[in-house]
C-alpha cells in the first residue's frame, strides 16, 4: 500500500505567535482537535498504517499529543508511527525545505516496503479518502499525483497552481502566484513511488536543492521529465497559511456544510483523549452559535466562537468571534471580540480585548491579562 | 510467577441483570449502562481502582455481556492494559468435569480462584458495579491492614430512619464488627454496607471453599460469608466512606444521581480523580443561536438548537428546533426532532424521538403514586406526536 510522511514543521513560520514554541502540526484548531490529527485520522481511515512525521525543533508539544498513537490505533505490531527528528541520516543538517527533510527520513523510507509514498504537511486541513487518490494515481500512470482544489480566492499568492487537461494531466505549474479561473491550488499533499522518491530526493539534496516543489515538481516537470496527475479534491478544504485564515477558518466550523464535510461517521477524526467531564452550562449562561468542547464551565455569554476543552468562562464575561484554547480562564464581566487566546490564558476580571474580524487580538500560552 | 505478588487486586462483579432498571438493561448488563453524559456505571468502580493504585480487576460478567467486553476492551481507556495485571473480563466458562453459572456473588469469585491466584495477592477487593461514587480504596486497604483485619467492609451512615432498608454493620467502639443484620426492623446502629470488602485473600479463600462444599449456601457474600466469618470470631472491621455514594439499581435513583451531579452534590471534575471511560473520536458540539441551555451539562459531538434545562445531555445527542427538555437524561446518540417536549425522563441509547411528541410530567400535576420517571428504552422510535405519561416505560 501506502507509507506515509508528514511535515511536521513545514510553514512554521507562517503562524507567527501561535506556533512559536510548538510544531505547526501541534496547533490546536477546532475544539479538541490539532492540526496533526486531520493528517494522521485521514492516513489512518485510508489505510497508510506506516507513518513517518518528521520533525524539526519544538516538537516536544508534538510527541506529548502523540503519546504512544493508540487513539488512531497506530500502537500495533505491524502498523506505527515513527517520529524523525532532524538528524537521522549522517550527513544532514536541520532541513530547509521538504528535499532536505525527506533526506533525514531516508533511512525510514528504504525501510519501508510499501510502494507508494504520500507525502503531506499539516497545515491543509479536510477530510480525504486517500484510497481513491491512489487509485487514480495507478489508473493515471503518472510519475506524481498533486491533490488540489478549487482556489478560496483568486487574488492571494497560492504556493503551488496548477492547470490540467481534461484527463487530469497537470499543463502548467506556477509557484507563489495567483490562481487563474481554471487552475486549481495544491493542498500539499503527494502521492508518488517510494523507489523514485527515494532516487529523486539522493539526487537533489547532492546537488544543493532542498525545496520539493520548487526544485523538484516545477523543475523537472518543466523540463519534460515528470508527468503529473491532479486529483480535484471537490469537499471542504481549510487551508491555515496565515494567522487571519487560522482564525477564520476556525469560526467556519460554525457553518454546518464545513462540519459536515470534516466530521464523518465512517471517517472519524481521532485526537488525543483528555477524559474531561461534559461541559457546563449555568443558570445565566447563553450561547448562540459556538462550538464547544467538554470540560467547560460557561456562565456567561459566548457567540460565535470555538470553545476548547477546560475553558472556564465567568458571569457577566462577553465573549464575540473569538477562538478560546484549552484551559483558559475568563473572569467575571471581561470582554473580548475577534480575539485567539492561546492554552492556558488567565483574563482577570472586567479586561475588554477588542481586535478585528481580519486581525484577531492574539494572547499567548500561559499569559495573564 | 510465584515470586511476583500484588497487595492488593480488585473482583469486580458485573453480572447482574439490573432488571429494576427495566428497559434500559433489557439488552445491556447494568454496569454498561450511560451515565453522567459520558460515562457508563462501570467506569466508576474501574476509574476508583486506577486512581487507587490497583492495577489488576477481574471483572465478573455473566448477563448479555457483549457490550460490556466491548466496552472494556483490552483496558487501555482507563490503563489497565498491563503487562502482569490488567482488566481480565471473567465470564463464567466450562471445566473439565461441570459447567455451570455464577450461583452468586461468591460463586463467582470461586469459579475464579486460579485467576486471583496468578496474582498470589495478600489482599482482594470485592466490588459491585451498580455504584456511583468516588472513593480511594487505597485508604481503605490502609485502614484494613492497620487493625490487621482480616476482613473490612465499607460503610456509610445513613439516617436511622432508612436503616431498616439496607445491610446494617453492628459495631464495637475500635470499628470492629460484631453482627451484620440484612435489613434490621429494629437497627441497633445506621452503619449500612456499601457492597466494598477487602478480604486477606488467605482467609478469603478457605471460606469460599467451605461455602462452595456447602449445598445449603446461597454462595452469597452478605448471606454466607460474611455471616460465617462472624460466627468464627473473624476480625471484621467497619472503614466509614463519607463521599457521595448512590446505589443506581432503580430507574428513580438513576435520575437522582444524574440530577446530583447538576446540583453539585457530586462532583465529577477533580484533575487528581478523574473518571475515565471510552471514548469515541466526537467531534466539539454545536450550539445554534436558537438554543437556550441553562444548569445543564452536554457533552461531546451533539447538536443543540432547542431548550435543555437542568439536564444532562449525553455525547453524539441531536436535540432540533423547539425542542423542549427539562430535569431530564438523554442517553448518547440519541435524536429528539422538533417540537418534542421532554420533562422528568430517562431518553435512552440511540432512541429517536420524532416531532411533536411529550414525554414525561412534572409531578406536581399528578398524585404521588401514579407519577415517576418515563423511561424509553434502547434504540427505540417514538413516533410522531406520541404522548408518553410519567411513569410509562416504552
Amino acid at each position: 500500500m501506502m507509507t506515509g510522511i508528514i511535515f511536521s514543521n513545514i510553514y512554521d513560520t507562517a503562524l507567527g505567535v501561535l506556533s512559536a514554541n510548538r510544531t505547526v502540526a501541534s496547533l490546536p484548531f477546532g475544539g479538541r482537535y490539532r492540526f496533526i490529527d486531520f493528517t494522521l485520522s485521514n492516513m489512518v481511515n485510508s489505510g497508510v498504517r506506516n507513518i513517518g512525521v518528521i520533525t524539526k525543533y519544538n516538537y516536544q508539544s508534538l510527541m506529548d499529543h502523540l503519546g504512544s498513537c493508540q487513539e488512531w490505533d497506530l500502537n500495533n505490531k505491524n502498523d506505527s508511527l515513527y517520529i524523525i527528528p532532524p538528524f537521522a541520516s549522517g550527513r544532514s543538517e536541520v532541513y530547509r525545505g521538504k528535499l532536505e527533510a525527506l533526506h533525514t527520513s531516508i533511512n525510514f523510507l528504504k525501510s519501508q516496503k510499501s510502494q507508494y509514498v504520500l507525502l503531506s504537511d499539516t497545515i491543509t486541513i479536510c477530510n480525504i479518502d486517500y484510497r481513491e487518490v491512489l487509485e487514480e494515481h495507478i489508473k493515471s500512470g503518472a510519475d506524481v499525483t498533486l491533490i488540489a482544489t478549487k482556489p478560496a480566492n483568486y487574488t492571494d499568492d497560492h504556493v503551488v497552481v496548477v492547470e490540467a487537461d481534461s484527463d487530469n494531466k497537470a499543463t502548467k505549474i506556477t509557484l507563489n502566484y495567483p490562481a487563474s479561473e481554471k487552475a486549481l491550488v495544491g493542498m500539499g499533499m503527494f502521492i508518488m513511488d517510494r523507489e523514485i522518491l527515494i532516487k529523486e530526493v539522493e539526487e537533489a539534496v547532492a546537488d544543493g536543492f532542498f525545496h520539493f516543489e520548487k526544485d523538484f515538481v516545477q523543475k523537472k516537470f518543466n523540463l519534460g521529465t515528470l508527468n503529473i496527475n491532479i486529483y480535484e479534491f471537490e469537499d471542504v478544504v481549510l487551508r491555515n497559511k496565515d494567522i487571519s485564515t487560522y482564525f477564520k477558518n476556525n469560526l467556519s466550523l460554525l457553518d454546518e456544510k464545513v462540519r459536515k464535510g470534516l466530521f464523518k461517521k465512517n471517517s472519524p477524526i481521532y485526537t488525543k483523549v483528555r477524559d474531561e467531564i461534559p461541559s457546563y452550562y449555568g443558570e445565566n449562561s447563553v450561547v448562540n452559535e459556538c462550538v464547544i468542547a467538554d470540560g467547560c464551565k460557561i456562565e456567561g455569554f459566548v457567540e460565535n466562537s470555538i470553545i476548547f476543552r477546560d475553558v472556564k468562562i465567568a458571569e457577566g464575561v462577553q465573549i464575540i468571534n473569538s477562538v478560546i484554547m484549552q484551559g483558559t480562564k475568563i473572569a467575571k464581566d471581561a470582554y473580548i471580540e475577534n480575539a485567539i487566546l492561546d492554552k492556558n490564558v488567565t483574563i482577570t476580571e472586567g479586561i475588554r480585548l477588542i481586535g478585528a474580524s481580519d486581525n484577531p487580538v492574539i494572547i499567548k500560552k500561559g499569559e495573564t491579562v | 510467577m510465584l515470586d511476583r505478588q500484588k497487595e492488593c487486586i480488585a473482583m469486580l462483579l458485573a453480572g447482574g441483570q439490573g432488571s429494576r432498571l427495566l428497559v434500559l438493561t433489557e439488552k445491556t448488563a447494568k454496569p454498561a449502562v450511560p451515565f453522567g453524559g459520558k460515562y457508563r456505571i462501570i467506569d466508576f468502580p474501574l476509574s476508583n481502582c486506577v486512581n487507587s493504585g490497583i492495577d489488576t480487576v477481574g471483572i465478573l460478567t455473566q448477563y448479555q455481556p457483549l457490550e460490556l467486553n466491548d466496552y472494556i476492551g483490552n483496558g487501555q481507556p482507563w490503563g489497565l492494559n498491563r503487562n502482569f495485571g490488567g482488566a481480565h473480563i471473567l465470564p463464567p466458562y466450562a471445566q473439565s468435569k461441570k459447567m455451570e453459572w455464577y450461583k452468586g456473588t461468591a460463586n463467582a469469585i470461586y469459579q475464579n480462584l486460579s485467576f486471583v491466584e496468578n496474582y498470589n495477592p495478600k489482599h482482594v477487593i470485592i466490588l459491585s458495579g451498580d455504584h456511583i461514587y468516588k472513593m480511594d480504596y487505597k485508604k481503605m486497604l490502609k485502614y484494613h491492614i492497620k487493625n490487621n483485619a482480616e476482613c473490612t467492609i465499607a460503610v456509610r451512615d445513613v439516617p436511622m430512619a432508612e436503616a431498616s432498608r439496607f445491610g446494617i454493620m453492628n459495631t464495637n467502639e475500635d470499628g470492629s464488627i460484631y453482627q451484620f443484620e440484612e435489613k434490621p426492623a429494629n437497627p441497633k446502629s445506621n452503619h449500612a454496607s456499601m457492597g466494598v470488602y477487602i478480604f486477606k485473600w488467605e482467609i478469603l479463600r478457605k471460606y469460599l471453599i467451605e461455602d462452595e462444599a456447602d449445598t445449603t449456601s446461597d454462595n452469597d457474600f452478605g448471606k454466607n460469608i460474611i455471616p460465617a466469618l462472624l460466627r468464627d470470631g473473624r476480625r471484621l472491621f467497619a472503614y466509614t466512606f463519607d463521599g457521595y455514594w448512590k446505589d443506581v439499581g432503580t430507574i428513580s435513583s438513576l435520575w437522582e444521581a444524574n440530577m446530583d451531579i447538576l446540583d453539585g452534590q457530586f462532583n465529577l471534575k477533580d484533575k487528581n480523580f478523574k473518571i475515565f471511560a471510552r471514548n469515541y473520536a466526537q467531534p466539539s458540539s454545536y450550539i445554534s443561536a436558537s438554543s437556550d441551555i441553562k444548569h445543564s451539562f452536554v457533552a461531546e459531538g451533539c447538536t443543540v438548537k432547542g431548550k435543555v434545562k437542568h439536564s444532562v445531555v449525553s455525547t453524539g445527542c441531536v436535540i432540533e428546533e423547539d425542542v423542549e427538555i427539562s430535569d431530564s437524561v438523554i442517553m448518547p446518540g440519541a435524536v429528539i426532532k422538533k417540537g418534542a417536549v421532554i420533562k422528568y425522563a430517562i431518553i435512552g441509547e440511540g432512541v429517536t424521538v420524532e416531532e411533536n411528541c411529550k414525554i414525561g410530567d412534572n409531578p406536581e400535576y399528578f398524585d404521588k403514586d401514579s407519577w415517576g420517571i418515563a423511561v424509553i428504552g434502547k434504540g427505540e422510535t417514538v413516533e410522531k406526536n406520541t404522548i408518553i405519561r410519567p411513569n410509562e416505560v416504552i
